[in-house]
């Protein structure tokens, strides 16, 4: 947003809390009129490869699934119909809000509107503290869905007032071709794309998405080989390709880091995470320290001590990043954005609200000093 | 622990592709089966030393192959005859497996009448999953309510298959049908998985026997059906005890491989080491000497 007086923000997120809480009952209805309870789609996945005897070999993430005919892959979401690889969920959307964009989080990303957030079923990791497991982790058939091609997709969100369309609750990557189409079709209406991933993807795919969407959240889960195997059953490797890919390509780029007791907050593990972030992507991408709570496989640790993510945050700013949140805790300083350049406040949040903007143009109303990000 | 019994019944006389045992060759080989492993002459009297009077019993089949290399319509539907005529009420009995649809394209018709015995999937309206999960070591699934509610006691009736990346599929990896969540548990060969699915509760505590339907084996480039790779066996396999019983069953799907030259499974970097997992957390006999293999033909 080029400029914005906080009476106008105001108004603007009052709008948008009338589409949350009036609108979007009436959208479901409709939605349900014309879908609820339809089978899975048969749209060709793309990112395969064809083998002999009907085998198939998934191309579009690291886990490289080769199945059967009549297997499905680690998403649960993809499957070999005599030699021919499917999505099941093209189109299937099984959940559906008009969230703040704060919620995903992007924070330097059109602050203060609404994004249409949906999702299908599946994920293509298994995170024993997953805190969307009721979608991300079941087979689609087990979700109730909805019908809602890219252009109705495209359609709800013009309706609500959203500037982007979220792919978030889930994850994303395992339903690629219905992501893919919608943000192109979304392109086309001057709508935005943002994607919220764990980024185990695999580059070519990749590199397609980023040529269509305009912002990527990736869930850094954690900064050891280790943990990643033991807790996330995935590859960090991949998921810093990812990172360093979006970073260069242009698209922006936000990185959300769950701080676990006990299992990922040791202080050297972060300082190491955020000079990678400082070397590889810059000082500029924001990061974000969010609190765990105790959902899914790891209900035996408590919800992350705030002192924790305080000092998650400090040692991510001594190490020259600039812009460091804190999140799920809401009322923190700590979730708002500091100018660079003068130190005040330019962005005051509590929770996914904001309370004052003083950014005009990307700039500071203070001191006039530019923030990254992409604000209108 | 004692050795494990494991009852191999063999349908006499030639089998070829086109000669599978009916399914009152299925039934006498179920009667000599139960009879072997039981060390009870009378029907009643074996299949009472194995449940209970009035137990509601849930039999697991697999159908995810399609019609040509899934558990057979024969083999189950004259299972629950059997288990109808010796002592168990047919209202009590359950045919189930993941989908209605896998189901039907299995050859199955479905029943859900209370008075007759039920085929029906989790799918069914009404059925599903838990809402709880249960969490187990490494597992963290929610079961199909056939088996946590519609059953006193479970049997699993498992096709035997090469699968590629467990190994082989039988009656153990059967359970797998009775999660939500099987596609995040092919990891690492199946291994812990496959033991720690068992081990959970909703399966450990019903699980009172394991026949695996090697009417025809897919012995190779499995679990999808190859028929240049599947060779009518005419056999069922009995035990009480789950990895006694799979370990048989690999033993055959070895000996099919070696007869036509190919690799071993381990040699293809496929042994189902999730049966020695199993053996080490106390499910069972992975290794062939804590096995005793009584074998039979049937007419």
């Amino acid at each position: 947003m080029s400029f914005m007086t906080r009476r106008r923000f105001l108004g603007h997120t009052a709008g948008a809390g009338l589409v949350l809480g009036a609108g979007l009952p009436g959208f479901c209805n409709r939605l349900a009129a014309f879908g609820q309870g339809a089978g899975l789609s048969r749209v060709e996945a793309r990112y395969y490869k064809k083998l002999p005897d009907r085998e198939i070999k998934c191309q579009l993430c690291p886990r490289a699934c080769r199945l059967g005919d009549k297997e499905r892959g680690y998403c649960g979401v993809r499957e070999n119909e005599g030699g021919t690889y499917y999505s099941l969920v093209y189109g299937k959307v099984c959940s559906l809000n008009v969230d703040p964009i704060e919620k995903k989080p992007f924070f330097h990303f059109l602050p203060g509107t609404g994004a249409l957030s949906m999702a299908a079923a599946g994920c293509n990791v298994n995170c024993r503290f997953c805190q969307n497991w009721e979608v991300s982790q079941v087979r689609p058939e087990q979700v109730d869905h909805y019908d809602l091609p890219p252009e109705a997709a495209v359609g709800r969100a013009a309706a609500n007032r959203c500037p982007s369309i979220a792919y978030t609750y889930t994850e994303p990557i395992v339903y690629f071709e219905y992501m893919y189409d919608t943000a192109v079709a979304a392109r086309r209406k001057k709508i935005r794309s943002v994607v919220v991933t764990a980024g185990h993807v695999n580059e070519a795919p990749l590199r397609d998405l980023l040529e269509v969407v305009d912002a990527v959240k990736v869930d850094l889960k954690g900064f050891t080989q280790d943990f990643y195997s033991t807790y996330v059953r995935g590859e960090l490797k991949t998921v810093l390709d990812t990172i360093r890919a979006v970073g260069k390509s242009g698209v922006w780029l936000e990185i959300v880091y769950l701080v676990i007791p006990t299992l990922n907050d040791r202080a050297a593990d972060i300082r190491d995470m955020a000079r990678w972030v400082r070397g590889e992507v810059g000082v500029n991408v924001p990061v974000h320290f969010s609190r765990f709570q105790p959902l899914y496989l790891l209900k035996n640790l408590p919800p992350t001590p705030v002192a924790t993510l305080e000092e998650a945050r400090e040692t991510a700013l001594s190490e020259g990043l600039r812009f460091v949140y804190i999140g799920n805790v809401p009322g923190h300083p700590g979730e708002s954005t500091y100018c660079p350049g003068c130190g005040k406040v330019v962005i005051r949040r509590i929770g996914y609200r904001i309370d004052a903007l003083h950014l005009e143009a990307g700039r500071c109303t203070f001191c006039g000093a530019a923030l990254p990000g992409v604000w209108t | 622990m004692g050795r494990s019994r494991v009852v191999v019944v063999r349908a006499s006389g030639s089998v070829s592709r086109t000669d599978i045992p009916g399914r009152d060759l299925v039934a006498r080989m179920f009667g000599r089966g139960f009879a072997l492993l039981t060390g009870e002459r009378a029907p009643k009297d074996a299949l009472m030393s194995v449940f209970r009077p009035g137990e509601k019993v849930a039999v697991k089949i697999n159908t995810i192959g399609g019609k040509a290399i899934s558990t057979r319509p024969d083999v189950s539907l004259a299972l629950a005859g059997w288990l109808a005529g010796n002592g168990l009420r047919e209202e009590d009995i359950v045919i189930w497996d993941r989908t209605n649809r896998e189901l039907r394209a299995a050859g199955y018709r479905l029943a859900e009448s209370r008075e007759r015995l039920k085929i029906f999937g989790t799918d069914t309206d009404g059925v599903g999953y838990e809402t709880e999960l249960v969490s187990h070591l490494n597992v963290g699934s929610r079961f199909s309510k056939i088996q946590t509610r519609l059953a006193d006691a479970s049997i699993s009736l498992a096709i035997l298959k090469d699968h590629g990346m467990a190994g082989i599929t039988a009656g153990m990896k059967n359970y797998f049908g009775a999660i939500h969540n099987p596609n995040k548990y092919h990891d690492d060969r199946c291994d812990p998985y496959v033991a720690e699915v068992f081990d959970a509760p909703p399966v450990r505590d019903r699980h009172r026997l394991s026949i695996l339907d090697c009417l025809v084996v897919q012995y190779h480039r499995g679990p999808s059906y190859h028929p240049r790779w599947a060779e009518p066996c005419g056999i069922l396999i009995f035990s009480r005890d789950p990895v006694a019983a799979d370990r048989t069953g690999w033993d055959l799907v070895e000996r099919l491989r070696a007869a036509r030259g190919l690799p071993t499974l381990e040699e293809e970097g496929r042994r189902p080491v999730y049966l020695f997992t199993a053996e080490q957390m106390g499910l069972g006999r992975a290794g062939t000497g804590g096995i005793e293999v009584i074998e039979e033909d049937v007419q």
